[in-house]
């Protein structure tokens, strides 16, 4: 199980006549990092629709902890424990910060977890808030969503997420719109999830950052699956760099 | 005459407010413009009096057992209707509207058009407030629409279904995510919506009787009430009922009783022209489509 905790097996989706997946496979196993990089419209964000119930596919398997979770919604793959972020943020605008974590917190799943504790969720949601760098004594918590500065919103998504108590957490490109400062003070966040034994999946173009903490790097482009290896190994990959890298500097 | 402008004008925003409430939770809610919400209010009316007349229910049990019906008919009515073309807006409208077509056409076909059917007030009797009398059930139509007001408050503050639906209203897609079952979600938004107006005949047709054309004016007053408040805030809701209600008001005095129609059919296309989200309401789509 450790081994196969999440396997994508031969997924394919078109649109139109747009491959935005064509036949991808890979495993991952518990308590690892997973990078996802390719340059824009590569299918990253389709890939995780996918893995996550947003989008059917056309062909292909997906299985998390042994279960056949394919093109289940995607309301109960949350309930199985895979949560995720938007790359477009999308937090309850009309909310204050802390109340966007109140949906979460009040889950079936996570109320197995915590049991009885029901007048606490405010609380619980500020905790929550605070681990991903909100000023826990300012007013900040408490201010609507809608008023919030980018980088906190980019925030607020993973934390959302954290109150879920996923098993796999997937982050679309978590960095983009965040400062330098913002990056590096959410990176040891995230190796702190990790250390506590969460799987992720990190959709990133800020390479350097992800290359650091990732196990595993997969490359798509153009909806195919061009390398897969150790961060170092992919940096080496003659067809990344061409696609990939060359892209990006062009 | 001031007092009378103000009572009538009150228990007429009330009407209206009762009338529109469970429409607009629902569009609030789901995006569905539940255009059978008419219908269902003249349904719930007429098996209100069957209840009542041939089956010989007493009174509370029958208020029980209408407002329990309407949620299922309302729940089910979602899968049935609406599912399949959600999100399709215009199959949304036309699908609803057939139902209710459909329900109110058979009460006409059945013969329901006659005096006789008329429900009884809650309380019968009437009494006076700074000289002006005033009869319970108008003072009670009043009571409810704060009363519900407030109940739909607490109910989107403070309970799991209610923080669900205003999740689902503010971003589909992330509540998703979140473990929330949209499609259940909105159904119970038509059954809510159903409820409401349900509790909106029992409370408002007393007043007069069961006809099958006060099926057609409720949805008018739905979609006037919907549009000119803005349809997914409450204070505009209430704002909405309190202008649309004095105006007619106003009108029927000193203008004619016959214009009293007009007056939201000229709003709609008023505030559709000048200000199209509403005195309060806000273009939220624009930021869903960033
Ligand atoms: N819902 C959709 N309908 C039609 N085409 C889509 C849809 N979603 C994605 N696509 C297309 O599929 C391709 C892959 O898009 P996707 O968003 O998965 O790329 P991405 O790798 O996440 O890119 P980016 O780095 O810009 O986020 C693109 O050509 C995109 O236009
Ligand atoms: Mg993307």
């Amino acid at each position: 199980m450790r081994e196969n905790f999440l396997v994508v097996e031969n997924v394919s989706k078109s649109f139109g006549g747009v491959k935005a997946i064509s036949n991808v496979s890979f495993s991952l196993s518990g308590n690892s990092l997973l990078g996802i990089i390719g340059p824009n419209g590569a299918g990253k964000t389709t890939l995780i629709n996918i893995i996550t119930g947003f989008i059917k596919p056309d062909s292909g398997r997906v299985i998390f902890k042994g279960d056949d979770i394919t093109g289940l919604p995607g309301y109960k793959i949350a309930e199985k424990g895979i949560a995720r972020t938007f790359q477009i943020v999308r937090p309850f605008l009309h909310l204050p910060a802390y109340k966007n974590l109140i949906i979460p917190l009040y889950s079936k799943r996570v109320k197995s977890f915590r049991g009885g504790r029901f007048g606490d969720r405010d609380t619980v949601a500020i905790d929550l808030l605070e681990e991903v760098g909100f000023e826990r004594d300012s007013s900040v918590p408490y201010k609507s969503a809608s008023s919030l500065p980018h980088g906190y919103l980019k925030r607020l998504e993973l934390a959302r997420c954290l109150a879920l108590q996923p098993e796999l957490l997937i982050l679309d490109e978590l960095f983009s719109g965040m400062s330098m400062s913002e990056v590096a003070a959410t990176v040891p966040i995230i190796e702190k999830l990790k250390a506590e034994g969460l799987t992720l999946i990190m959709i990133e173009h800020r390479l350097r950052e992800l290359f650091r903490i990732a196990d595993k790097v997969i490359v798509l482009n153009f909806g195919e699956k061009i390398a897969e290896g150790k961060p170092s190994e992919v940096i080496e990959n003659e067809l990344v760099k061409v696609a990939y890298l060359g892209a990006e500097s062009a | 005459m001031l007092t009378g402008i103000i009572v009538y004008g009150l228990v007429n925003s009330s009407i209206l407010l009762l009338v529109a409430l469970g429409f607009c939770l629902t569009f609030g809610v789901s995006r569905i413009a539940n255009f059978a919400h008419g219908a269902i209010y003249i349904l719930f009316g007429y098996l209100m009096w069957i209840f009542l007349n041939w089956l010989k229910i007493p009174f509370l049990f029958a208020i029980l057992l209408t407002l329990v019906l309407s949620g299922i008919f309302g729940y089910v009515a979602y899968y049935v209707a609406v599912r399949r073309v959600r999100g399709i807006v215009l199959s949304e409208v036309v699908s609803t509207f057939a139902l209710g077509v459909g329900i109110l056409e058979f009460f006409r076909w059945m013969g329901f058009v006659t005096y006789e059917f008329s429900l009884p007030p809650i309380k019968k009797g009437s009494l006076y407030i700074l000289g002006f009398p005033i009869d319970y059930q108008r003072l009670i139509i009043i009571l409810a629409a704060i009363g519900l007001v407030a109940f739909l408050y607490f109910f989107t503050h403070y309970t799991k279904l209610g923080l669900s639906f205003r999740a689902i209203a503010q971003n589909e897609r992330t509540a998703i995510a979140l473990g929330i079952d949209a499609d259940r979600v909105a159904a119970l938004s038509v059954a809510f919506g159903s409820a409401f107006a349900s509790v909106a005949s029992i409370l408002v047709l007393p007043l007069g009787i069961i006809s099958i054309n006060s099926g057609y004016e409720a949805l008018l007053i739905a979609i006037a009430v919907g549009i000119v408040g803005g349809l997914e805030s409450i204070p505009g809701m209430i704002l909405a009922s309190l202008v649309l209600g004095f105006v007619q008001i106003v009108v029927g005095v000193y203008v004619s009783s016959a214009w009293v129609m007009v007056v939201y059919l000229l709003a709609i296309i008023v505030i559709l022209v000048v200000m199209p989200s509403g005195l309060l309401g806000k273009f939220k789509e624009l930021e869903e489509r960033v």
